[in-house]
């Protein structure tokens, strides 16, 4: 198994805090750089959980990892952690080896991985409690201060004395949220965080992200969820089958391939008619036409319809949805059943 | 690999107190610890109340029980040792079972192990709070009968006649020395006991197959050292001191079997926890 790595997303993506480029080869010193793995493999026995997997998370990127189940998404983060020791491979978590620098680089991550885990007899808090008295960070004095707060922040100050036991499925993932945001963090680590979350409470991570971003913290979200990753990260890393087979900034990936320009229209054939005259390159589509931007400007292609007298009841830029990269990314040795894992959301 | 360590930070770690006073904590909410406890505290009530029917009764020679059991009777001195005497052999290793269980398999099934050593604690120091607390709960529970043995013999039979089972009588801060002695040594076979059971703890994500496998353990021991057939075998056995225990009841105490008794504890320490660190530190979290 290779790497198929898409071009665009490993070539040139310019980096958003100081402007070092972070991927392929150009990364040897990589300040820029939160975590990194290097030729990551790890083997449970005789299967490969994960193969060569080479991902760069800039700092300050909230980069979304995306895969089916099983593609190795928790794998590739317990090795980041340092929670498993991978069979070959190298991994950096800020700026520290690991699982050998866990002592130096964990105090400043926050992570929140393979679902919330807590005493069902303990009440919140008290499960809080427990796992801020062993967070370096914290001194002792600080700790129930900073149980509170967080419970505050992830809208559970309410239900905090009750037993773990009694909590939905979303209390306890607000819960595990809520123990990874213990502290200020430079790095979170999000592993499937709006599992078993309803609508409201889906929005509430989301927010909760973006202030993190905002505060500069790097976030890695690892998700099965196209939509939430393509709503809330600047950075996504796509696994299948335990390989990265994209990575880099949403943006671009979303906008590789050529870019076009769709036009809702009643009359498509005078359309394409008047498109041709003028040497735009475009093809019928089911509601209208689509036009090839290479060689003209989104402006040229509507002044040219509506000159032509096209009826243009809309127009919008053509984005290659989450989905469909997700497809292209992946179809060549998928089966449909690994694709209906994931959930549809790209538009 | 290659530290890249561009103004590394220090390695931070909690201050292992802090952390075996959170697992204490933990350890003394868990209802199901707080039963155990006090059931094995009512033992020594339930052995005083049953001695006190069955002396007022008579119920002849025949049913006089064990020669230990029969001396508690009138005795404030030996209820508590009887107490436990009559739990080392099952209740005490089951209640150390559990709790080692709990300390390593129950807490990866629960998934929150990793809670801990993600902040980071390191391997090492978790098992050194582990193994603390095992052990407090161990010695909580030992200690407990002890005190509350003492408490109803004094209720019973009042602080006179404390003689031996060599006949003298001893004074009453004397026979209390005899008793928190005889409560350190089944705490040092105990931990002896918890070692090991933290060292499969440490091997397996399902708290009830330490439970069983002390269980099962301590009774293949106690068939073991009934077959003469492998005594070479049975320096090897922890159980095989246990009866060592009423020792602490003679004037003067030989201290051989007590002595024996105690250095093989250690060695099973030694080992237990040298199996668990060496797991613990290996495995994947």
């Amino acid at each position: 198994m290779t790497s198929v790595s898409a071009p665009s997303g490993q070539g040139a993506s310019p980096q958003t805090p100081s402007g070092v480029a972070a991927s392929g080869e150009a990364a040897t010193a990589a300040p820029a750089l939160a975590a990194r793995t290097r030729g990551l493999r790890k083997v449970y026995r005789s299967t490969v959980a994960v193969e060569q997997v080479d991902l760069a998370v800039p700092e300050g990127a909230v980069l979304g990892m995306l895969g089916p189940n099983g593609s190795g998404k928790t794998t590739t983060i317990r090795m980041l952690l340092g929670l498993v020791r991978p069979t070959e491979g190298e991994v950096e978590l800020l700026g520290q080896p690991m699982p050998e620098g866990a002592g130096r680089a964990l105090p400043d991550v926050g992570a929140l991985v393979e679902g919330p885990g807590f005493h069902p007899f303990l009440s919140g808090r008290e499960n809080l409690y427990r796992m801020a008295s062993a967070e370096p960070r914290l001194s002792a004095s600080q700790v129930p201060g900073a149980v509170s707060d967080a419970l505050e922040r992830v809208g559970l100050a309410g239900a905090a004395h009750r037993r773990y036991r009694g909590y939905s499925l979303g209390m306890k993932q607000r819960l595990g949220l809520a123990a990874a945001l213990l502290v200020p963090r430079r790095m979170v680590v999000l592993d499937e965080p709006t599992n078993g979350l309803d609508p409201a409470g889906t929005r509430e991570i989301r927010k909760i992200i973006a202030e993190l971003h905002a505060e500069g913290v790097t976030v890695l979200v690892s998700s099965h969820l196209l939509a939430e990753v393509e709503a809330t990260c600047t950075h996504v890393a796509v696994l299948h089958d335990g390989t990265v087979v994209a990575q880099g900034e949403l943006d671009e990936l979303l906008e590789s391939g050529s870019p076009g320009l769709l036009v809702s229209t009643p009359h498509g054939d005078r359309a394409l008619e008047s498109l041709r005259e003028n040497r735009i390159p475009g093809k019928l589509t089911p509601d209208g036409v689509r036009a090839d931007l290479t060689a003209a400007t989104a402006p040229q292609v509507v002044a040219t319809l509506v000159h032509a007298g096209v009826a243009v009841h809309e127009v919008r830029r053509e984005r290659t949805g989450l989905e469909d990269l997700f497809a292209r990314l992946t179809q060549h040795e998928t089966t449909p059943d690994g694709l209906s894992e994931v959930d549809e959301g790209g538009k | 690999m290659t530290a890249v360590g561009l103004a590394a930070p220090k390695a931070a770690h909690v201050g292992l107190f802090r952390l075996y006073r959170a697992e204490l904590r933990w350890i003394f909410r868990r209802p199901r610890n707080l039963v155990v406890l006090g059931l094995l505290g009512l033992i020594p009530v339930v052995i005083g109340i049953g001695l006190a029917i069955g002396r007022s009764t008579d119920n002849g020679p025949g049913n006089g029980g064990d020669a230990l059991l029969t001396e508690a009777a009138g005795n404030a001195l030996m209820l508590p040792i009887a107490a436990l005497a009559v739990t080392l052999n099952l209740l005490l290793p089951l209640t150390s079972a559990m709790s080692a269980a709990d300390a390593v398999a129950g807490e990866l099934a629960h998934g929150t192990l990793r809670g801990w050593l993600l902040a980071p604690v390191s391997r090492g120091r978790l098992l050194a709070v582990k193994a603390m607390g095992v052990a407090t709960l161990t010695l909580a529970s030992a200690v407990l009968m002890a005190v509350v043995g003492v408490l109803t013999g004094l209720v019973m039979n009042g602080a006179g006649g404390l003689f031996t089972l060599s006949g003298g009588t001893l004074s009453f801060g004397g026979a209390l020395g005899r008793i928190a002695l005889a409560a350190v040594w089944v705490t040092l076979q105990m931990w002896a006991i918890a070692a090991v059971a933290l060292a499969i703890s440490a091997c397996t994500e399902h708290p009830m197959l330490v439970v069983v496998s002390v269980l099962a353990g301590t009774i293949v021991f106690g068939v073991l050292l009934l077959l003469s057939a492998v005594d070479w075998l049975h320096p090897f056995l922890l159980p095989k001191s246990w009866d060592a225990l009423i020792d602490v009841l003679r004037d003067p105490i030989p201290a051989s079997g007590l002595t024996e008794g105690a250095v093989r504890a250690l060695c099973y320490i030694f080992v237990g926890l040298s199996l668990a660190y060496a797991r613990l530190t290996t495995r994947d979290g």
